[in-house]
């Protein structure tokens, strides 16, 4: 669809956030609901992912994460495009299973 | 930006959780959809639910929710009153426009339905010159209404058979209707997007409409939607409006446009159009952007 010329793309963010204080464990749970409003989708504890129809979008994304930070722990974003999102392998214990469709850019419901 | 488009013709409950939007059928949660990334969603079903804080988020980002009739015809749809941090001054300048401006960008308007239209003729290989004649001679406000005399060649030369445009007609009157509603649903968020108000047009002023100004703005655009629907005839030959046909027509929100440097998809062009006409009305330029419709 017209959507790919637009060049697609992958946002990935992983996190390690401390949990050791009250303080620390509410920090982390507001980190993981803000990147849920912010449309992500949980790829596996602490790995979220979402698809952002371009890299002016992806830009957008990154800067909002930016500025969500948690005050201690890791974080890291990666940026893919869908081409090379498309070559992920995913193991359910040893069942490969397919890759979460890319959204099209027209649904029907 | 290019923006998803949802057509819910299944019963469906819509519902919203983390600025999602939550799709759900009988049983389960069929898909979540980040709300900012939605543009226009088509609700056909007339069994469809839908909750009054997932309408109000879906307003807030300015998503054109538009409501179809048990015809499955779209009827309505939301429009964001609070879309534009000055839309009061955007209003302002819009009610004050002088006459001579709206008379000079009716004829840019005019001047540019016209010439689309002749391209189409051209790409069919029928004669055009008519059209590109009266193109040329469009007064401001076209006051000699070379709009109607254009179109009444452009419908009698397009289809090969012998047809009649008309709002209530037969074949492929409905292709088109439908067609120019949704093509009409994005100008009109287009337009409140640039924090215009659609219901005061330039040339459009009938009392009963409350589209005048994405009636006026659309002019042009229109032969996109003529294409589609000959293309349409040319794949199907179902005469009623089945679901894949929809499809069809709704995909003309993403067709490429071309402007002089850069091409983008149809639903992006419209806010530049509509940007330069707010600053039309605020005074800084004389001329609407239009992209080319087909390169």
């Amino acid at each position: 669809m017209e959507l790919n010329k637009y060049r697609v793309m992958w946002l990935f963010v992983f996190f390690d956030l401390p949990t050791e204080t009250k303080k620390d464990r509410r920090n982390a749970q507001q980190f993981r609901k803000n990147l849920l409003k912010d449309g992500f989708t949980m790829m596996q504890y602490s790995v979220y992912m979402r698809h952002c129809a371009s890299s002016e979008s992806a830009d957008a994304h990154e800067k909002r994460i930016k500025a969500l930070l948690p005050p201690f722990g890791k974080v890291s974003i990666l940026r893919i495009t869908d081409k090379q999102y498309g070559n992920i392998m995913n193991f359910w214990g040893k069942v490969i299973v397919p890759k979460d469709p890319s959204p099209m850019q027209l649904e029907l419901f | 930006m290019i923006k998803r488009t949802l057509f819910f013709s299944n019963k469906c409950s819509l519902t919203t959780k983390y600025e999602q939007l939550v799709i759900k059928n009988d049983t389960q949660i069929v898909k979540t959809v980040p709300i900012e990334d939605i543009g226009f969603i088509v609700i056909e079903n007339q069994e469809t639910y839908i909750s009054v804080p997932a309408l109000s988020k879906l307003t807030s980002h300015n998503v054109s929710v538009i409501f179809c009739d048990n015809k499955h015809m779209p009827q309505s749809m939301l429009l964001n009153l609070d879309n534009h941090h000055i839309q009061q001054r955007h209003f302002v300048n819009q009610i004050n426009a002088t006459e001579p401006l709206k008379k000079q960008l009716w004829q840019q308007i005019v001047k540019l339905k016209i010439s689309n239209q002749a391209q189409i003729l051209k790409k069919l290989g029928k004669n055009n010159s008519p059209l590109d004649y009266y193109a040329s001679k469009v007064l401001s406000g076209d006051s000699d209404n070379r709009e109607a005399v254009s179109a009444s060649y452009y419908w009698k030369n397009i289809f090969d058979f012998n047809f009649k445009r008309e709002r209530v007609g037969v074949y492929p009157n409905l292709f088109l209707n439908y067609g120019y509603i949704v093509l009409r649903a994005a100008v009109a968020r287009a337009l409140s997007g640039s924090g215009l108000l659609s219901t005061l047009g330039i040339h459009h002023h009938n009392k009963y409409n409350a589209f005048c100004l994405a009636d006026d703005i659309m002019e042009p655009y229109r032969p996109l939607v003529d294409a589609k629907v000959m293309e349409i005839m040319k794949n199907y030959d179902e005469q009623d409006l089945i679901t894949p046909i929809k499809l069809d027509l709704l995909s003309i929100l993403t067709q490429t446009v071309y402007f002089k440097d850069k091409e983008s998809p149809l639903m992006v062009a419209l806010s530049s159009t509509t940007s330069s006409l707010q600053q039309c009305f605020s005074g800084k330029t004389r001329k609407i952007v239009y992209p080319n419709l087909w390169n």
